[in-house]
């Protein structure tokens, strides 16, 4: 089959990459840890130099052993990669399985001037749920990794689209480019406002208190922390970290959003991002199902959105699916609207799921309160009482928010569920994108005439809520947001029916 | 309990008898266990412990007794009344539960493998579960407790019309 066109090779200069991070050497580590635990780390300094240049000539000829052997090859019909260092695998991707490259630029691979392919593909058949899978062709240079993939993804569409056949090596030349979106740098201002980009600053924290614990004791200098003690010590040490959490969540979301990007491409959505490691994403518009627009309690308040494109057979659909990192409310909208048709405004749901919403929002207060109550009866120990009453106060607020965020509706071509309050998304999908309802309804949602109906769909999270609507009003909703099919869950009049299937 | 009318329509089949036998023994199973650690709970630890152990030692009992009594006496019947199934022509459509009831609605032309599993338990009733998955993975739909024969037919028909009407949409 191999005929014309010979396997290719990763740059060399690959392996000076690999040295330095120790990407193969690593796998040792489990390995190396007992033995070096059993002869044991006698001598001093000269000891730890040896140490160090064996660990690098081992690191050097497992990568450039893993290089040698590596090779791969896009044919017309399939992608093969052929490595391994003792057991050769051989691993043979159809193109028409292959639902979107990711080209990686990380730091080191920059100086060195190559790129990372990550090709992912659909797993054959089964039960298709999170059994996707990734070819990584690791080191290629910057232009073969962009041949390789609109090589990769045109010899896909052409065997879609077999008329075209002929303009197989020209990928059309005037690829129209359509400006989606651009990440505006004062954007990242709002980052200290996100979850997530809050978290950053603080893993590194923990990374660094873990790096010092690891430290024995000896070793660390002897810094006395500076005694806090005075009221305005210690508002200013929390003044202090919070500026730093802010900062630090700014720097974050600067590290992987610098100069994001969207446009449209021909078929695709291309999402270029990073600022040490460069991403190039590229989405096939005809697997977006729906987007779902995400704005917590934080960006809310400043007016953010984060927009998530909801793409059939995506594997990390979480990072890849981003279309919008960070943003205006209204860029965030808009840009959701120009991809999947919006369904009008959301019908809020019934007064019994405020209730409901409060009651579970008090319950936890309320039994702490409980609890409390008996132990400062029997005890006289009433602190706990005191965190009853205040989480139970906070609760009221709370449910009251989440109720607010309730809501659906439909449109001739898609439906929108939202839900939701410390994060709150809503999620717009098209209707052909609904594989299943599941309707659930627990003994107190039913004295209280409500139901939560779930969308099942093959993207994004699998399911989109629309929690505690009116019980009537789900058969109507779930026939208006999917195909003609779902009209079986509309109540009938009772008739007889076949007995059995077989 | 149940006399509020369900909000989507109730799929027609319900489960053969064997299931109730079934839950029974699970039922049974589960209140040994619960007795064996009331039992353990009442020997081991001192009564003397103060704080909420008096409590505790005569609520745990009841809550266990009430548990063991719904579950064995209750429940088993309950649920077989609760748990239906139908396939239409274009769908399958499950209800399960029993205080909280979920219905499950998939269309034939989403299902993209179908699964007929026994368990330990389902051996010894002759019975087997139908597990019909999607591209979603919340949208898996299973028949539960049905006659082995059935549940390979029903498996074998769906997988076979799957097969003739499967939408790639997805």
């Amino acid at each position: 089959m191999t005929g014309p066109v010979p396997a290719r090779r990763t740059s060399p200069r690959i392996v000076l990459v690999h040295t330095a991070t120790f990407r193969q050497a690593r796998r040792f580590v489990p390995y190396a840890l007992p033995a070096l635990a059993a002869v044991g780390l006698g001598g001093g300094r000269w000891t730890v130099v040896g140490l160090v240049v064996a660990i690098t000539l081992v690191s050097l000829a497992t990568a450039t052993l893993s290089w040698w052997r590596f090779s791969y090859l896009d044919g017309p019909g399939a992608v093969v990669v052929t490595r391994g260092l003792v057991s050769r695998s051989v691993r043979t991707v159809p193109t028409d399985r292959i639902r979107g490259v990711e080209v990686e630029a990380p730091p080191l691979h920059r100086l060195v001037g190559l790129v990372r392919l990550r090709i992912d593909a659909a797993a054959g058949g089964s039960a298709g749920v999170g059994k996707d899978e990734e070819l990584l062709i690791d080191g290629v240079p910057r232009a073969e990794g962009d041949r390789l993939r609109t090589a990769v993804l045109s010899s896909r569409s052409r065997s879609a689209a077999p008329e075209h056949a002929e303009d197989a090596e020209t990928p059309s030349p005037e690829e129209t480019e359509e400006e989606f979106a651009r990440f505006d740098n004062r954007w990242l201002l709002y980052a200290p406002l996100v979850g997530g980009y809050l978290a950053v600053p603080l893993a590194a924290v923990g990374a660094l208190s873990r790096v010092v614990d690891e430290v024995p004791d000896g070793a660390l200098p002897d810094v006395d922390g500076p005694t806090v003690d005075s009221p305005g010590g210690v508002i200013a040490v929390v003044a202090v970290a919070l500026v730093l959490l802010a900062v630090g969540a700014v720097i974050g979301a600067a590290i992987v959003n610098w100069r994001f990007r969207l446009v449209r491409r021909g078929g695709s959505l291309v999402a270029v991002r990073g600022l040490l490691t460069r991403r190039h994403t590229e989405l096939e518009i005809d697997r977006i199902r729906g987007v779902a627009v995400a704005d917590g309690a934080g960006m809310r308040l400043a007016g953010a959105a984060r927009v998530t494109g909801l793409v059939t057979g995506l594997g990390d659909a979480q990072r890849r699916g981003q279309l919008l990192p960070l943003g205006p409310r209204a860029q965030a909208e808009a840009l959701a609207a120009r991809l999947v048709e919006d369904p009008g405004p959301l019908t809020p749901h019934p007064a019994a799921a405020r209730r409901r919403r409060l009651v579970r929002a008090v319950a936890a207060g309320l039994l702490v309160t409980a609890a409390g109550a008996v132990l400062t009866a029997t005890a006289g120990w009433w602190p706990l009482l005191l965190t009853g009453v205040v989480l139970t106060a906070l609760g009221v607020p709370l449910g009251l928010g989440r109720y607010a965020s309730l809501g659906h509706s439909t449109g001739p071509r898609s439906f929108a569920v939202r839900v939701g309050w410390l994060v709150r998304e809503r999620a717009v999908l098209e209707r052909r994108a609904v594989v299943g309802w599941q309707v659930k309804q627990s003994w107190f949602q039913r004295r209280a005439g409500l139901a939560s109906a779930v969308a099942c769909v093959g993207a994004g999270r699998g399911g989109y809520i629309a929690l505690d609507m009116a019980a009537d009003e789900v058969a109507a909703f779930a026939v208006a947001a999917s195909e003609p099919w779902a009209e079986q869950l509309v109540p009938a009049p009772p008739t007889a029916e076949h007995p059995r299937a077989g | 309990m149940t006399t509020a009318p369900s909000p989507v329509r109730d799929p027609a089949w319900s489960l053969p008898r064997s299931a109730i036998g079934l839950w029974l023994t699970e039922s049974l199973i589960n209140a040994a266990i619960t007795v064996a650690v009331v039992v353990a709970l009442l020997v081991w630890i001192p009564d003397d412990l103060g704080g909420p152990m008096p409590f505790l030692r005569w609520a745990v009992p009841i809550a266990a007794a009430v548990d063991v009594v719904v579950t064995v006496a209750v429940r088993p019947w309950f649920k077989h009344r609760v748990y239906r199934w139908e396939i239409t022509a274009d769908a399958v459509h499950t209800r399960t539960g029993w205080l909280s009831q979920t219905w499950t609605l998939v269309p034939v032309s989403r299902i993209q493998t179908v699964d007929v599993t026994r368990g330990l338990l389902q051996q010894v009733f002759g019975l087997a579960t139908v597990a019909v998955f999607t591209a979603s993975s919340q949208g898996t739909v299973r028949i539960w407790h049905l006659e082995h024969g059935m549940a390979q037919r029903v498996a074998d028909d769906l997988a076979a019309r799957a097969e003739r009407v499967r939408d790639q949409a997805t």
